[in-house]
């Protein structure tokens, strides 16, 4: 559906669709399951929504980041995000689910040594970052990082980067979670 | 003194009388030696000399071919080094071609002289030599045709010489900016390429470093023109903080979507009981029906028009043997998301003896 861009934005919706919607409507049935796991009666509170408002709007991004897998920097910070606040969430729960614990701490270490090698490939490209930063344009490229996950770390090309393919991503799942409500609530 | 005198005198007339041919053979000897005396500096001074009796070559050309061609010629050349008629110079040259074997020979010595500029400093010497020999011939009016044509056509060639290289310092002209164009262009192009090489431009610094700068700059430049057409609304608007106030703007309004969308599957949550065929035949129509697993975890809405759901009714019990070769098939697939997968399965698997105690209770 969308044109693959010159540069590196090689972007095949097809197969993200796929594995977004079959990693979402897993996570949504477990909730769901969760859900009526608990008791009838305060499935409709509003902190019970509110609960459950978080737990599908995190296996939404755990699906979308998932889909697209390790290759982009957002993917990775975005999964690492969401490991972090299940583990400080479900502390030990967390645990559980995951028994050979070291192997989680093993893609931790994964994690943070792609991206200090991302990082130390940039190093180069400091003083253009710097005149960057510290132009007008700057604050808005701060900005955009907090918005971007993982977007502290690169610099303005990179930055472009991952915000150009996140920006597909974020379009994508909007569309299909939309579909998923309107047939869920049709 | 008195042959300068004579010259002077001479001069003038021929420059007023153009149509006296006898004037110009009495100064015939003194204007040859003062050839002599100044000597020919390059291929303009011939075209200077040939310019002042250009219309008096005209009257001789067309009047007198052979014999007086040779008088006329030198006279030609004898005339002092100033360019007083410039445009006369190409009227000039175009009536001295109109005769054919002149043009024959001026064409030869044109391609020989035209070949490298060298040649040009060479005509005026031969054609020098040719004067000396006019000089010391000069009983033969019926000189070898041979002879005088030579003598001829090398003016008239060092005046077709003149402008080739008159020409030629144009052109150069034109290649430097043009070659200054180029350099831009190559610049330009060079940036396009998907490795760095990059050609300082005309007044610009050359040291690596603001090099490097520019083709990050010109990498940055680009991949704001991706993220303009990506984001609705962006291609009109010029200037790179407003198109990224534009990109921060879209980024939110989408983030806000995942979560007001998430909300709403949080509350209707109830009623999910999903079959991914459907949801991806509304997708795009590419139901891909061998693949999907088919996880219709509800026993409470029996009654959907889909293919293969009431068999999946019958399967429901069979979760867990339907989770593990799926699991498996995933980890083929995605070879990055164990992780993720892991859970979810630990979560499903934990999770299946409640749903099927909670799917009892709800058929009670």
């Amino acid at each position: 559906m969308m044109n693959p861009q010159r540069l590196s934005l090689s972007f095949s919706s097809t197969s993200y669709k796929y594995r977004f919607v079959q990693g979402f409507i897993r996570a949504l049935k477990r909730i769901n399951r969760q859900k009526l796991a608990t008791s009838l009666l305060s499935r409709s509170s509003p902190t019970e929504i509110y609960k459950r408002y978080l737990k599908v709007k995190s296996a939404a991004d755990a699906s979308m980041a998932s889909a697209v897998g390790l290759r982009r920097a957002w993917s990775r910070a975005l999964l690492q995000r969401i490991r972090d606040q299940e583990r400080i969430n479900f502390g030990n729960k967390y645990y559980k689910y995951c028994p050979a614990g070291t192997r989680i701490r093993g893609k931790s270490t994964t994690f943070t040594m792609i991206r200090n090698i991302k990082r130390s490939s940039d190093d180069r490209n400091c003083k253009d970052q710097e005149s960057i930063n510290n132009g007008a344009l700057g604050w808005k490229a701060n900005e955009l990082r907090k918005l971007v996950p993982g977007g502290e770390a690169m610099d303005m090309c990179n930055l472009l980067d991952e915000t150009a393919h996140y920006i597909k991503c974020l379009a994508t799942q909007v569309k299909l979670m939309k579909r998923i409500a309107d047939f869920a609530s049709a | 003194m008195e042959s300068s005198g004579v010259t002077l005198a001479g001069s003038t007339p021929v420059g007023a009388q153009p149509g006296e041919p006898g004037l110009d053979s009495l100064q015939f000897g003194e204007e040859i030696q003062r050839l002599m005396a100044v000597p020919p500096e390059n291929a303009s001074s011939f075209t200077a000399l040939l310019e002042l009796p250009a219309p008096q070559a005209m009257e001789l050309l067309h009047h007198a071919p052979d014999p007086d061609r040779v008088p006329a010629m030198a006279n030609l050349s004898g005339e002092p080094l100033h360019k007083p008629y410039p445009h006369q110079t190409f009227g000039s040259s175009l009536t001295f071609l109109s005769d054919p074997a002149l043009i024959e020979r001026a064409a030869k010595y044109s391609v020989f002289a035209g070949e490298h500029s060298p040649e040009t400093s060479s005509v005026p010497s031969n054609s020098s030599a040719n004067l000396e020999k006019v000089k010391s011939e000069p009983a033969e009016t019926d000189s070898n045709p041979n002879s005088s044509q030579p003598l001829v056509s090398d003016p008239s060639v060092e005046e077709k010489n003149q402008r080739p290289s008159a020409k030629r310092k144009e052109r150069e002209k034109k290649a430097k900016a043009s070659s200054k164009k180029s350099k831009n262009e190559s610049s330009q192009d060079a940036q396009k390429l998907p490795y760095v090489h990059v050609r300082a431009r005309r007044g610009q610094a050359t040291d690596s470093h603001s090099l490097a700068e520019r083709a990050r700059r010109e990498k940055i430049n680009a991949r704001m023109k991706l993220l303009q057409e990506l984001v609705p609304g962006c291609n009109k608007i010029s200037g790179t903080a407003l198109v990224l106030d534009e990109i921060i703007n879209h980024v939110q309004s989408l983030q806000r979507q995942v979560e007001f969308l998430s909300m709403r599957l949080a509350a209707v949550n109830p009623r999910i009981d999903f079959n991914l065929d459907s949801i991806l035949a509304i997708d795009n129509g590419s139901v891909m029906d061998g693949n999907l697993p088919n996880m219709v975890s509800s026993v409470m809405w029996p009654e959907f028009p889909i293919n293969g759901n009431r068999q999946q009714f019958q399967q429901q019990w069979h979760f867990d043997s339907l989770h593990q070769p799926l699991w498996g098939r995933e980890e083929d697939n995605q070879t990055f998301v164990t992780p993720e997968n892991s859970l979810l399965t630990y979560d499903s698997s934990a999770n299946s003896a409640s749903l099927h105690s909670s799917q009892l209770k709800m058929e009670l």
